[in-house]
């Protein structure tokens, strides 16, 4: 991957190196593909409030491979002069450069605004903005380990979600996502990167199970609309007890500190 | 604040004005300590803060590690990639540190292109890992002037309370010692490298050695591995390289001047230090 040339504010390698080419990608592929649970099954999380001591609250969050750290800062007064009755939540989302299978070199792309986008649409109707005329809250979150970027998106959400709640700010419901690929005729909950690869249409879908409300869905890829309604509710059911887990861990870090 | 408040504090009270008293007189703040012999984390002078060291979690890097020291946390990925040789030095390869410190870390960091703190820190891990010739650049050639590899030895840090060049050393050498190269070959005729999945080596270190930070307070103070409240509040910086059998690799003295005895008192808790680290990799 080509670096970007002449960055003299980080140290730099040769112009140009590639990532190493494998004489048994095909294998490798098949093999990743194969899934070790059961479609309706999503991988094991381990949610863990108030890990990075400087942030007002924070959130880490594991589930199998992906691994995903998230801190929040503020509120704080916004640096704009016009004046909004409502806070903003701003969201930044950062890949490591070791995060994914080709290493990425370390400049903003789009990909990272999409997610921030995606995260920012999930979790904004949850938390009373109302509440904070003129004031920016900061949502920055760092993705350590990337297996899946629907995956990604989901445990992001539900890390953004419990550090806001870590932090003190006044929501009306915690924030669970859980992601559903359509890999021939099945649904498979929390797909891995190699079982999105290989599936025709994926759904993301946020909720607040506390609620009974949909925060966000995000649909892409071709379904029937039949299908895609079957994604969400199984989504919803799993987002359920993500919302017990998120609930337990933060009781206990309270019940701990 | 009424009266009756100031007669009878409580014990919220309290913290909370020992958190203002910190916030607008940082410096007198950390003296009340100094005077008693103690830091306001709780720490004699000369105490380190505990480290932990995970390797190898992260299964898209080539090699990995998580450092904790005290809550301090950096996460280190080595990633190798296949690059062309520079043409005067066709078997030596690519060894190439940074760290980032990106604003989840701190309150002190904003979003954006690295900051000037982290271009010096990376400027600093590039040095201490190139002068002292941790690895020999020409292990990693895989076919003279065409092919050798590049290590990208990348740190990210998750939670910044000071001493983040001791925790990013330590992290990025823990990572190099697990990484592993997958076998990889030059096919002359088609200029291309390929490489096996199933046959991996670990790369051959040939140095071990582990920094050490200290911070001087009114030339008579030593601290140990500050804190992000105490770093910005010392007199000198002064960091010490020394590897495993006990030799100098680098010193690094900033500010006010420090006599020699304290130098090298502070070199010879370097070594101490030093070894003890070298036990938890």
């Amino acid at each position: 991957m080509a670096q970007s040339a002449g960055d003299r504010r980080r140290i730099n390698g040769p112009e140009e190196s590639f990532s190493p080419v494998f004489d048994d990608d095909e294998e490798d592929i098949k093999l990743k593909t194969q899934r070790s649970r059961a479609a309706g099954d999503i991988r094991p999380i381990f949610l863990q409030p108030g890990l990075i001591s400087q942030a007002n609250g924070s959130a880490y969050i594991e589930t199998d491979k992906t691994k995903i750290a998230c801190a929040v800062y503020g509120p704080r007064q916004t640096k704009t002069t016009t004046y909004s009755e409502k806070g903003r939540l701003n969201v930044e989302v950062k890949f490591t450069p070791f995060s994914c299978m080709r290493r990425r070199a370390p400049i903003r792309d789009a990909e990272d605004r999409s997610l921030a986008v995606s995260i920012h649409q999930a979790i904004v109707s949850s938390i009373r903005l109302e509440l904070f005329p003129k004031s920016t809250i900061d949502v920055f979150i760092t993705i350590i380990e990337n297996d899946g970027i629907e995956g990604c998106i989901a445990s992001a959400s539900v890390a953004a979600s419990t550090a806001l709640a870590d932090a003190g700010i006044e929501m009306l419901g915690l924030v669970s996502a859980c992601s559903a690929a359509i890999v021939g005729d099945d649904i498979h909950l929390d797909p891995s990167e190699a079982e999105a690869r290989a599936s025709s249409g994926t759904v993301i879908l946020a909720c607040m199970p506390a609620l009974d409300n949909v925060t966000s869905v995000w649909q892409s890829g071709h379904m029937t609309a039949d299908m895609a309604l079957k994604c969400m509710e199984r989504c919803h059911e799993r987002c359920i007890d993500i919302h017990s887990i998120v609930a337990q861990s933060l009781l206990e870090h309270r019940t701990a500190a | 604040m009424s009266s009756s408040s100031i007669t009878k504090p409580s014990a919220a009270d309290d913290t909370l004005r020992a958190q203002i008293f910190q916030r607008l007189h940082p410096r007198v703040y950390l003296e009340r300590f100094t005077a008693e012999k103690f830091r306001p984390d709780g720490r004699t002078f000369d105490e380190w803060r505990k480290v932990s060291v995970n390797v190898g979690s992260i299964s898209t890097a080539d090699g990995s590690a998580l450092v904790r020291m005290g809550d301090t946390t950096v996460v280190c990925g080595v990633k190798a990639e296949v690059a062309e040789p520079d043409l005067d030095l066709p078997e030596q390869g690519f060894l190439v540190p940074n760290l980032d410190l990106p604003a989840i870390c701190s309150p002190k960091f904003k979003p954006g292109p690295p900051t000037e703190e982290a271009q010096v820190l990376s400027d600093r891990l590039n040095e201490a890992l190139v002068t002292s010739g941790v690895l020999s650049l020409s292990s990693l050639c895989i076919h003279p002037g065409k092919a050798v590899w590049t290590l990208y030895v990348d740190s990210t840090c998750i939670n910044y309370d000071g001493n983040a060049f001791d925790a990013t050393l330590l992290a990025m050498l823990a990572a190099l010692r697990n990484t592993t190269l997958p076998k990889a070959t030059y096919d002359e005729e088609t200029g291309r490298t390929t490489c096996s999945r199933k046959n991996r080596s670990p790369l051959q270190l040939e140095r071990h050695f582990a920094s050490t930070s200290f911070g001087v307070l009114e030339t008579s103070h030593v601290l140990s591995d500050p804190t992000a409240f105490e770093e910005p509040l010392m007199d000198v910086a002064l960091t010490v390289i020394v590897d495993d059998h006990g030799q100098l690799i680098s010193t690094n003295e900033s500010g006010a001047g420090i006599s020699q005895e304290t130098l090298l008192q502070c070199i010879s808790r370097a070594k101490e230090r030093a070894s003890q680290l070298q036990r938890l990799l």
